[in-house]
């Protein structure tokens, strides 16, 4: 096997066996705690009822049809959070694999031997792969196994075709990094173009599913292609040939670019020079604000956009809640009727949002240290408190800025649609997105302190887990033990309920002790590269 | 008394098992360049992070100026500059921004001369880093170091990836440096760069200091070189006290010479000698002889 695909393949496989663990894992607890928890035909009919109809868990997870069977009812709760988990793996391991390691120089070694810039793309493409092969034969296998239990009853055949559909979005977004690996010319802005493009197919789909009469989108949505798949409810093998053709078309334009720019360039120029713009370049907060910029201003959008979105369907979807439905999103920690009701739901997915940009930061900062860039500053009169805590600062301000960002635009929505939702209401709503970001946030730089290296492991297990956790268990029966240990479980679904200002305190109060001991860590360890 | 500018004591660094720097004595004093070398993996870089409060040391303690490295690191760097081998900077920012940035943190700057050093090392500020060469990238930082006119300059392979032109430049600016009072340190792969430069210098062996001196004081380190062009008969040198590595070549006879030179000078005296030459050690046959003599 050629050198870089055994190369990238070590690393995808690796990252696939985790995810593909991931993946199996969610399934058969959806599907074996569905068994546990509606025994009755009369409670799996009333959860069909809840479900079946309602516009706003359609908009965010997905249509839910034949919520009476295991088979309909794993789908509809599992798959979109699979589908995004998909996305978010694809598009991060191919532009890691390919423009990250352009970015890194290693690439330059190896095609200074007989490896042309093509063949090396397309060797480092078969190991990515060899990877969603090992995520999609995994997910597959799990599944297949927790088919086999009597209750669940899921056949190998449909089950081995639900895997795929699961890591149809990852194949797809690997793809979508392999093509802005090219476009780009950094890995992280790669990154960026690649995740705006799963924000959009979220959002078109999201359209879609809302109720609004405009169904026919799900055709412009790769993630509305994984939905049309219909896995184990009505099988349509069809949605797989504009996969397979965007999959296609972007791998070989990818293929192609690859031969056409130069080494460690993209294709979107990247203008060498320009005049210089001193603002912000006083000091280590003044450069984190600027760092932070290009990143943040992406996240506010991303967030004031599915605030604006939420916000108008809000009303529409609200007035399809029947009796039952209020108990099933009472689940999701959202009491009350109507609007008030969805717009609780759709701000659990605002504060994922949040949560992420607050990972963002902390991992940013970890970037400083393992490139050297720190060592610029602290071989400076700028001690290690006055840095890390112009980092903080400049996340804390992120994270209240995002919040209020979500809270008007989400306003603005729902004002349009006269769904008589109150500014102040949808305001405190997004300052209680804060909180459980500040928890992670806190726990990112405690692990930035104590664990550098391994910095984005926790941050990322810690957001997954909690994602996770408070999807399944929010529409399935979960002990609350397992709830509690989600940070967005502990938020109260503003604006349905009045924020939990304790909870928050407690969250906020856990933010700042991670903070505060990871700062005193990081004072008295060692500076460490990658 | 004035304080030393680097004073260390019994300063080390282990790593598990391995002692990355072994009990570290040395000082510098104020106004002096010092040359530091050592091969790959001898602790130069490692001393020059502990000196910097980057990694705290397993054992003893280092100054700068009277000033605790670790406990008050911000003191410390208030004094000096620093340039790293590798250029880490930020892709983004342009040559510009990123010296008016570490200017500002530096907190004191010679515009005129940060003026003047753009020009001497013919850098274009206008341009991103990220479209900077290895040796333009290595440019920003040495000029973000020399235009602080800092105490104390701490220089770790300072000259990766200039040019021989830029090398020169450099070498104007550290004289300067040393003819306004500041103290050079300088770590230093090219020994004719800190053979060039330095008024002292210190060997570093796996962690341990091993020599430090002037060149003069040094040269007992090396042999002398002496080449004898005779008229007559060639003497035999090879039993003379002190002398080997006797190569004959005609009427050309080289050897070397460790200690007193005076018995060979009188066997020479005895014969028909036309012409005597003899050359000190060059730095970098102190720095062979080091090594050689004892790997």
């Amino acid at each position: 096997m050629p050198v870089i695909s055994r190369l990238t393949a070590g690393r995808a496989v690796r990252s696939g066996v985790i995810f593909g663990y991931i993946f199996g894992v969610a399934i058969a607890s959806s599907a074996i705690s569905y068994t546990r928890f509606y025994k009755t035909a009369a409670q799996r009919d009333a959860l069909a009822a809840a479900y079946g109809a309602n516009k706003a868990t359609s908009a965010l997870f997905g249509s839910a049809p034949q919520l009476q069977t295991v088979a309909g009812f794993t789908v509809f709760k599992i798959s979109m959070t699979l589908m995004l988990l998909g996305a978010v793996w694809g598009l991060l391991t191919s532009t890691r694999l390919l423009r990250g390691e352009e970015d890194s120089g290693r690439w330059e070694l190896l095609l200074a031997g007989p490896t042309t810039r093509r063949g090396a793309t397309i060797q480092a493409l078969s190991g990515l792969g060899a990877g969603v092969l090992t995520l999609w034969a995994l997910t597959g296998l799990i599944t297949v196994l927790a088919g086999l239990d009597a209750s669940v009853g899921i056949a190998a055949g449909p089950a081995l075709y639900f895997a795929l559909a699961m890591v149809a979005t990852a194949i797809m977004f690997l793809a979508v990094g392999a093509l802005t690996s090219q476009l780009a010319a950094t890995r992280r802005q790669a990154a960026a173009y690649a995740a705006w493009f799963l924000g959009v197919s979220y959002a078109v789909r999201l359209v879609a599913d809302a109720g609004l009469g405009l169904h026919g989108l799900i055709w412009a949505s790769p993630l509305g292609w994984v939905e049309e798949l219909r896995p184990l409810t009505a099988p349509a093998p069809l949605a797989l040939v504009p996969i397979a053709a965007l999959t296609s078309v972007l791998l070989v334009a990818a293929v192609y670019l690859a031969g056409t720019r130069d080494v460690g360039a993209g294709i979107v120029p990247d203008r060498a020079s320009r005049r210089p713009q001193l603002r912000l370049l006083g000091g280590p907060t003044g450069l984190a604000v600027r760092l932070a910029r290009p990143a943040v201003t992406s996240w506010w959008v991303a967030i004031a956009v599915a605030g604006l979105l939420f916000g108008l369907i809000a009303r529409s979807a609200g007035g399809t809640i029947s009796g039952s439905s209020v108990q099933v999103l009472s689940r999701l920690g959202s009491r009350g009727n109507g609007t008030d009701a969805v717009l609780g739901v759709c701000f659990l997915v605002l504060a994922v949002l949040v949560a992420f940009a607050a990972a963002g930061q902390v991992t940013a900062a970890r970037a400083e240290e393992s490139a050297g860039r720190l060592e610029a500053l602290l071989t400076r009169p700028v001690s290690r408190s006055r840095w890390l805590g112009g980092r903080v600062l400049v996340t804390v301000v992120v994270l209240l800025a995002s919040g209020a960002i979500a809270g008007v635009f989400a306003w603005a929505g729902a004002a349009s649609q006269h769904a008589g939702v109150s500014l102040p209401a949808l305001a405190e709503a997004g300052v209680n997105l804060v909180p459980p970001a500040i928890t992670i946030a806190g726990i990112g730089v405690l692990a930035f302190g104590v664990w550098p290296r391994g910095t984005s492991i926790v941050l990322y297990a810690v957001l997954g887990w909690s994602l996770l956790v408070v999807v399944i268990g929010g529409i399935g029966g979960t002990s609350h033990w397992i709830l509690d240990t989600s940070v967005f479980h502990q938020m109260a679904s503003a604006p349905a309920v009045p924020p939990h200002w304790e909870a928050d305190g407690v969250m906020a109060a856990i933010g700042v002790a991670g903070a505060l001991i990871g700062g005193i860590a990081f004072q008295r360890r060692d500076l460490q590269g990658e | 008394m004035a304080a030393a500018a680097i004073r260390t004591k019994g300063l080390t660094k282990r790593y598990g098992d391995v002692a990355a720097l072994d009990h570290l004595d040395l000082e510098v004093a104020q106004g002096e360049v010092v040359g530091y070398l050592g091969p790959n993996g001898a602790g130069k870089t490692t001393t020059i992070r502990l000196l910097l409060g980057l990694i705290s040391p397993t054992e003893g303690r280092g100054e700068i100026f009277g000033l605790d490295c670790q406990r008050q690191p911000v003191e410390a760097h208030r004094r000096l500059a620093f340039v790293p081998g590798e250029a880490n900077l930020w892709p983004s920012l342009t040559g510009a921004e990123t010296l008016r940035l570490l200017g500002r943190v530096q907190g004191h700057v010679d515009e005129a001369y940060r003026d003047e050093l753009v020009a001497r090392f013919d850098l274009d500020p206008a341009k991103k880093v990220r479209a900077y060469s290895k040796g333009n990238r290595q440019k920003v930082i040495l000029i973000a170091a020399l235009m602080t006119r800092a105490d104390l300059l701490i220089l770790d392979e300072p000259t990766s990836g200039l040019d021989p032109l830029m090398e020169q430049a450099f070498r104007r600016c550290v004289r300067e440096a040393r003819d306004r009072g500041q103290t050079v340190f300088l770590s230093s792969h090219i020994l004719s760069e800190v053979e060039a430069l330095c008024d002292r210098v210190g060997i570093l062996r796996q962690g341990k200091l091993v020599e430090l001196g002037t060149l003069a004081e040094m040269r007992h380190l090396a042999a002398l070189t002496v080449e004898a062009t005779f008229e007559g008969a060639v003497p035999d040198l090879s039993g003379v006290p002190g002398v080997s590595s006797v190569q004959a070549d005609g009427r050309v006879v080289r050897c070397q010479v460790r200690g007193p030179i005076a018995p060979l000078l009188k066997v020479l005296a005895a014969a028909d000698v036309t012409e005597l030459l003899s050359r000190e050690p060059s730095l970098e046959e102190l720095f062979l002889a080091q090594y050689g003599a004892r790997d």
